[in-house]
């Protein structure tokens, strides 16, 4: 732990979830002396509720960068899980078999065709994300255990998954391994800039950093008018269900449906608008298990041993912000709702340019004067 | 595939057929209330009058002790009360509206009370010592279901060890019922005994007095008791099955017993588990080592539509849960506005509390005196804590030195409490050793948060629960 009085470090990151670790792990590695200030044992922690999924196959939909950006992580992703090994000892388990989205009518299949359409036929895509629309024959080769009611799904090769609850201690240990100091217990009161840097006052003591990263989450919306930036974020509830160990029968993530390294089988997940409340309610969890036993009837028979709900970071158009405040400079906002999938990009590309001290022109298409114009219709 | 014989609806929903829960349906279904008793068990009784009407003992009051007739004359009187006692019921979900997830035979329904007496009981204390996993070792509460469930008993040596009232009841039941009892190590610590003095006074007026001292007696005569015991450890033989236990008594040399069968037992906690997952808020209780649910005068939690009866609400044993059952009921009918004929229910209110004040008069001198050495309760770090995920104690110091505040980031950190006992088994160990290893006290660590299903129900028996269209469209993709 850090000295009595306070830190001085040359970045102090705001949050210590997947966005903020993976950001202060990118940092740490370069050398840079990195405070990580977090709060405490209960929290809203998108980082302890998500699906785990490295996903690549829908994302971009209004945002053609969103999908190069999510494609190259999901490419720097192998890279993340073996150095955090070596550094560590801690497997991440990350797998890319290529992941399925599996409908249960054909109407639910025509709108996610056309869905896909529409985001491959967008003009600045970039990259391809490789997506095939496999009929049920092909299907029931890849996932035998589909039951009657599947009629079809899409596949994408760059999908993949990974052990997150891992992956946030590989990346706690990692940034410590490299010197990072991390203090639970410190919700942000207060950020001060001057001349050299940033004063940050918290419920442990006070805290001197040349640059702040903002990575609180939701708690961003709080704590960038501190800096002169704006983060409009909402909470978003997501609900998960997780059965008792099964044997393997999932080689594949399907976007609801995944089968941990450890053999329990996560279902989810909703996507509700229920501002703070991270309550689990027995109306969606129904739809979820509903669903799940229609795409995997085998699932019926499995024990639910744990349901959970917690609070995505939503923006307006679903997309990140990274942002740099041009009226404190060194202050920057890194916000996501896809923490995993999007932890080998913020460790391998943002955190240098975090450490040189600009974003890339390449990611003004995240920064946040996005939402000033106001949206058509 | 929703469960037929589950109402829809109902005025007060009980949790739980022990002294408490039979006690409070009886006073709610009397009082004109729709009342529905849900029980895990095949038969009522709850834990200490365990399958009192159904037991194949041969004689089960000389075996177990006459307080079996009390579980009896519970269950008589609360089936004639017109409440609803449904066997069988695992209650999985309690949410603050009054909504349980609710499972029978197989198949699940929601059940929407207007209040909800949740009288759940009490779990045992882990006792996590080196060896507590090995085949062949159990806890003492285990043993006593199979006792009054099944009329068996440990084959082979038997060694009993821990502390508390419960060991003591269990090795005289035992021996009763013709179990070979090599030893009983008692761990309670000596000093306690100083600690417990002043807190005499109370306990000589304490109904449980005689019965303490005449179970002691009892058991001294028969069985080799060993006192003082520290540094307790189960060790496997070569079929991997418990073979010896060893121990220290104060400075003396190690010393080790051949045994069959191990039964720890070190106190009962509440068990809160499904108070916490409605989000009724908890106190850490230094005197029990436990948390308990914060309640009013009434026995109503923090959540208005539940009120808590029963060792659920902190150790009080069994007569003292029927009376706190009692009070509970009179509450929900408070809060309901149920009609008060002549004014009775104040009095009935205060006869009960003063019962519960009679009953919990030697309560102070018994967790001074039985209260569990640190070492039983902060393990070594070769131990281990949840045994489901199989995490150590170091581990769980290592996690501390990481920087992990507390249970819920441990539990995304270790997977600690993520196994299907859901951190029954091992959540207070855990906050203990977490609060040792950070220097603060239990109750600023804090309890692991909960979750439905607090029992493993099966994913179908969810799939079968009412939906509405706005789940639908929050879970729909594309």
């Amino acid at each position: 732990m850090a000295g009595m009085s306070g830190d001085d470090a040359d970045f102090a990151v705001l949050g210590g979830g997947l966005v903020g670790a993976a950001t202060a792990w990118g940092l740490a590695r370069l050398g840079r002396r990195v405070v990580v200030l977090d709060e405490g044992d209960v929290a809203h922690r998108a980082s302890r509720g998500n699906f785990a999924l490295v996903w690549v196959q829908s994302k971009g939909l209004g945002m053609p960068r969103y999908a190069a950006w999510t494609r190259q992580s999901s490419d720097l992703w192998s890279g993340l899980a073996d150095e955090l090994k070596r550094e560590t000892g801690i497997d991440t388990r990350f797998e890319r078999p290529g992941g399925f989205s599996l409908a249960l009518d054909e109407a639910e299949l025509e709108r996610r065709v056309a869905m896909l359409r529409r985001l491959h036929n967008q003009p600045e895509m970039t990259v391809a994300l490789g997506t095939e629309i496999v009929d049920r024959g092909r299907l029931a080769g890849m996932l035998p255990e589909i039951g009657p009611d599947v009629v079809g799904g899409v596949y994408c090769p760059f999908d993949g998954h990974a052990n997150s609850l891992k992956l946030l201690r590989a990346l706690h240990a990692g940034m410590q391994h490299h010197g990072a100091v991390y203090r639970g217990g410190c919700a942000v009161q207060a950020i001060e800039p001057s001349a050299d840097g940033f004063r940050i006052r918290h419920d442990g003591g006070e805290t001197r950093a040349a640059r702040v990263v903002l990575a609180a989450g939701i708690g961003n919306a709080r704590l960038a008018p501190m800096v002169g930036l704006e983060a409009k974020v909402r909470p978003q509830r997501g609900q998960i269900l997780v059965t008792e160990r099964l044997q393997p029968f999932l080689r594949h993530p399907v976007v609801t449906v995944r089968q941990t390294d450890e053999g329990s089988v996560m279902l989810g997940d909703s996507q509700e608008e229920a501002g703070f409340d991270d309550s689990v309610g027995t109306d969606v969890l129904a739809t979820i298990a509903r669903r799940a036993t229609r795409m995997f009837p085998l699932l019926g028979r499995a024990n639910v041993v744990r349901s959970w709900a917690a609070l995505r970071v939503m923006t307006r158009d679903g997309f990140p912000i990274y942002a740099a405040s041009a009226r404190h400079p060194g202050a920057f906002l890194v916000t996501c709702h896809s923490g995993v999938t999007l932890a080998a990009a913020h460790a391998y590309v943002l955190a240098p340019m975090l450490a040189a001290g600009a974003l890339a022109p390449d990611l003004a298409a995240f920064a946040p004067e996005r939402f000033d114009v106001s949206p058509p219709g | 595939m929703s469960a037929p014989d589950l109402p829809a609806r109902c005025d007060i929903a009980v949790i739980g057929a022990g002294p408490a829960g039979l006690a409070a349906a009886t006073i709610a279904a009397r009082a004109g209330l729709s009342t529905v008793l849900f029980d895990e068990q095949p038969a009522p009784g709850g834990q200490v009058h365990r399958a009192a009407t159904t037991t194949p003992l041969a004689d089960p009051v000389a075996i177990l002790g006459v307080g079996q007739a009390r579980g009896v004359a519970l269950a008589r009187d609360c089936a004639a009360s017109g409440a609803r006692i449904l066997s069988g019921a695992t209650v999985w979900s309690v949410a603050a509206d009054g909504t349980l997830g609710v499972s029978l035979a197989g198949a699940a329904s929601p059940v929407v009370a207007r209040h909800v007496v949740i009288a759940t009981g009490a779990l045992e204390r882990p006792m996590p010592i080196p060896g507590w996993t090995l085949p062949g070792v159990m806890t003492a509460g285990a043993a006593q279901i199979l006792l009054k469930t099944g009329g068996l008993v440990g084959e082979g040596r038997v060694v009993l060890a821990g502390c508390g009232p419960l060991l003591w009841l269990l090795a005289a039941q035992y021996r009763r019922a013709g179990a070979r009892i090599a030893a009983l190590l008692d761990t309670t610590p000596r000093a306690n005994w100083i600690a417990a003095a002043r807190h005499l006074p109370g306990f000589l007026a304490s109904p449980y007095l005689a019965k303490g001292l005449g179970l002691l007696a009892e058991v001294r005569r028969s069985v080799p008791v060993f006192g003082g015991v520290t540094e307790l450890r189960a060790e496997g033989g070569t079929s991997g099955r418990l073979a010896r236990v060893s121990f220290r008594r104060g400075a003396r040399a190690e010393e080790s017993l051949d045994a069959d069968l191990l039964l720890l037992h070190q106190g009962v906690a509440p068990n809160v588990n499904l108070a916490l997952s409605a989000g009724c808020a908890h106190d850490w209780d230094d005197a029990q080592l436990c948390f308990r649910p914060a309640l009013d005068a009434w026995l109503t939690s923090t959540v208005e539509s539940i009120s808590i009866a029963g060792d659920g609400g902190g150790i009080g044993g069994a007569e003292v849960a029927e009376a706190r059952g009692r009070l509970a009921a009179l509450g929900a009918l408070r809060r309901l506005g149920a009609g008060d004929p002549g004014g009775m229910r104040a009095k009935a209110a205060a006869h009960a509390r003063a019962e519960i004040a009679t009953g919990l008069r030697g309560r102070a001198f018994l967790d001074t005196l039985y209260r569990p050495a640190e070492a039983f309760r902060i393990p070594h770090d070769a131990t281990l804590v949840c045994r489901c995920e199989e995490v150590s104690a170091a581990r769980i110091r290592e996690a501390v030195a990481l920087g992990c505040p507390g249970p819920n980031q441990l539990k995304s950190f270790l997977r600690c409490g993520m196994g299907p006992c859901q951190g029954r088994m091992c959540s207070l160990t855990v906050t203990e050793v977490m609060a040792k290893a950070r220097g603060v006290s239990p109750g600023e660590i804090g309890h692991v948060r909960l979750r439905a299903p607090v029992k493993p129900v099966t994913l179908a028996e969810i799939a079968a629960m009412p939906t509405s269209p706005e789940a639908e469209r929050a879970v729909l993709r594309g």
